[in-house]
């Protein structure tokens, strides 16, 4: 998948804004959304709310954790766990970056947030391609890794599936089978 | 509404492949009869050494100039023909290892294959290997065991260039093709990445082969001053 | 040696990775020549077993059935794969292709460029109510007008709203999404970013 099919994806993630106008609920095919009362938190998909925003007709509220501290305990915690830690959202990084570079002027030390972040994203990339690596080199079939979200697969797609292809293709040549897809002759 | 329509387009476009391959899936490569890689890799030589004598095709050895192949000759042959060789009954030819799968080649291999230049080596490096395993060679299951030991212990290289780089980098030269067909593959990805998270990831992108077709016309131009 | 000229095709279809060097009329008539050659041979020595008491002709035979085969191949993938670029290209550039591509064509391959490009514009009409273009919108749009800067000298350019913009090299316009996107494909725009 192309990042951007990814981040469509994760615009369906809910945000809470303040909207300042009155407007009944919305149906749409994916849910109601609203009613809008000015002034009054109201939670819409992330791609309503940057569309709103766009036009000032609201004001974005910044998830809990988008907050340089919550996201440096975050990083810290990854980077003690062998495991992969769970997130505050399954689209952690595309919700950060929408998010931040719509509410610019809202939001006090931005750039630090975005280099959290980043930061943290960082430490869970590097920790699932040694996961990856190790994954190739021990010759499994088969792992559970949890709390993965949409985009890092996505980062090692389709390097490693490809690679796994290929290892089976390899470890069958001592079968004397032959190698090419025979369906296609 | 305040959506502007853009509400009807919700989950429309995810069938679409990568955008400069709109019409591929991205399948990993298995050969197939038309695969110009697997037409390459078959042409690679092997030695053989004929058991029966066949009459009139004494050409085949460049070294000789007589009309017959006589028996015991030994010749380098592409390995298409080397595997009809074998596989007639009774065998024409026997076919032994091109010295690049015997043991002294396997050993450098088995110390540090990331080091080794597969492409030098050969280009279809893999594909011939796993070629000749399909003659039953008593070394067969050795030759496996190189190959897929020296593909993971290379992997790691592999996926750190294709992630870490919007640039080809010039070690890549020494993978062998079947490598260098995932390192691609790798890379758009590594790149598609690396724009979204600095321009964000709704840029409409020329073409693929549009770019390359004004590159080239560019070269061209060039050359004509 | 059997079999080079057909290996000189694949070669040259490889070098050239996706773009479209010329047909090679002349190396095609080359390899099926040696085809031809190879053939005859074969039917001469399976008919001349008689005076072949031990056997050996066999060895012969399967020795340039195996170059034929093998010249079967390379010219299949030749074609077949020249048609795989052809297909790719409608998908690429669009329905109309630029002039010095065509020409490296032969005939057969511009027919079926052509009756691919009905089998397209007749599938994009068929789906739903009113069509569906399945180039646009590839990425999922987030604006109906995006900002483009011209590339090229390419003229007149009418707008869907009637308006009638010049498009000269460097110059930028605000132009609708759905109508600029072909153009950016094809080169002729880039669409600048925010």
């Amino acid at each position: 998948m192309d990042p951007s099919e990814v981040e469509f994806i994760a615009e369906k993630e809910r945000v809470s804004i303040v909207p300042n106008f009155n407007n009944a609920t919305v149906h749409l095919i994916s849910g109601d959304v609203g009613p809008f009362r000015a002034g009054l938190p109201v939670n819409v998909p992330v791609w309503m709310a940057l569309n709103l925003r766009q036009r000032q007709k609201c004001r974005i509220l910044a998830p809990d954790w988008l907050d340089v501290d919550k996201l440096e305990a975050l990083k810290e915690e990854e980077k003690a766990s062998k495991y992969f830690t769970k997130m505050p959202s399954e689209h952690y990084m595309v919700v950060a970056q929408l998010i931040l570079s719509a509410v610019e002027d809202d939001i006090p030390r931005i750039e630090e947030i975005r280099m959290a972040v980043k930061n943290l994203w960082d430490v869970r990339i590097s920790k699932l391609r040694s996961s990856v690596d190790t994954f190739i080199k021990s010759g499994g079939s088969h792992a559970r890794l949890d709390y993965l979200t949409t985009m890092e697969i996505n980062s090692v797609r389709p390097l490693l599936p490809h690679a796994l292809d290929f290892i089976d293709r390899l470890n069958k040549a001592s079968e004397g089978a032959p190698r090419r897809d025979l369906s296609q002759d | 509404m305040f959506c502007h329509g853009l509400i009807s387009l919700d989950g429309g476009c995810q069938q679409l492949c990568h955008h400069r391959k709109i019409m591929s899936l991205c399948h990993s490569y298995v050969p197939n009869y038309f695969s110009i890689p697997d037409i390459l890799a078959t042409q690679e030589k092997v030695p053989c050494t004929f058991e029966v004598q066949v009459k009139h095709l004494g050409f085949l050895d460049p070294g000789s100039d007589k009309r017959d192949i006589e028996v015991g000759t030994n010749i380098e042959l592409p390995f298409w023909m080397a595997s009809v060789l074998k596989t007639q009954r009774p065998a024409i030819a026997d076919v032994g290892l091109p010295k690049i799968f015997k043991e002294s080649y396997r050993d450098i291999l088995k110390a540090d294959p990331v080091v080794v230049d597969l492409h030098k080596l050969a280009p279809y490096f893999y594909e011939f290997g796993m070629s000749l395993c399909m003659l039953n060679h008593r070394e067969s299951p050795e030759i496996v065991n190189v190959l897929v030991e020296s593909f993971k212990q290379r992997f790691r290289k592999i996926l750190d260039w294709a992630q870490h780089s919007n640039i080809e980098v010039p070690e890549s030269k020494k993978l062998d093709n079947a490598e260098k067909i995932i390192y691609q593959a790798g890379r758009e990805v590594g790149s598609s990445l690396h724009l979204w998270l600095t321009e964000g990831g709704s840029l409409i992108m020329a073409a693929g082969m549009v770019m390359q077709h004004k590159k080239m016309k560019l070269t061209q131009r060039d050359l004509l001053q | 040696m059997f079999c080079e000229k057909s290996l000189k095709l694949i070669k040259e279809l490889d070098r050239s990775q996706e773009a479209m060097p010329p047909f090679d009329d002349d190396g095609v008539r080359q390899v099926f020549e040696e085809m031809r050659g190879l053939y005859d041979q074969n039917v001469a020595a399976a008919n001349d077993t008689t005076a072949d008491p031990d056997g050996t002709a066999i060895s012969g035979i399967a020795i340039r059935h195996a170059a034929l085969e093998r010249n079967k191949r390379c010219l299949l993938a030749y074609a077949y794969n020249r048609i795989l670029r052809v297909r790719n290209m409608r998908w690429q550039f669009g329905p109309i292709l630029p002039h010095d591509i065509k020409a490296n064509f032969n005939e057969p391959e511009v027919q079926w460029f052509n009756n691919y490009n009905i089998c397209v514009a007749r599938y994009f009409k068929s789906i739903g109510a009113h069509g569906l273009d399945l180039t646009a919108d590839v990425k999922p749009p987030k604006s109906l007008y995006v900002e483009v800067r011209s590339l090229t000298d390419y003229g007149k350019l009418e707008l869907d709203n009637g308006e009638v913009v010049l498009l000269k090299k460097h110059s930028t316009h605000l132009m609708s999404r759905a109508q600029c996107e072909p153009l950016i494909t094809q080169g002729v725009l880039e669409q600048i970013s925010n």
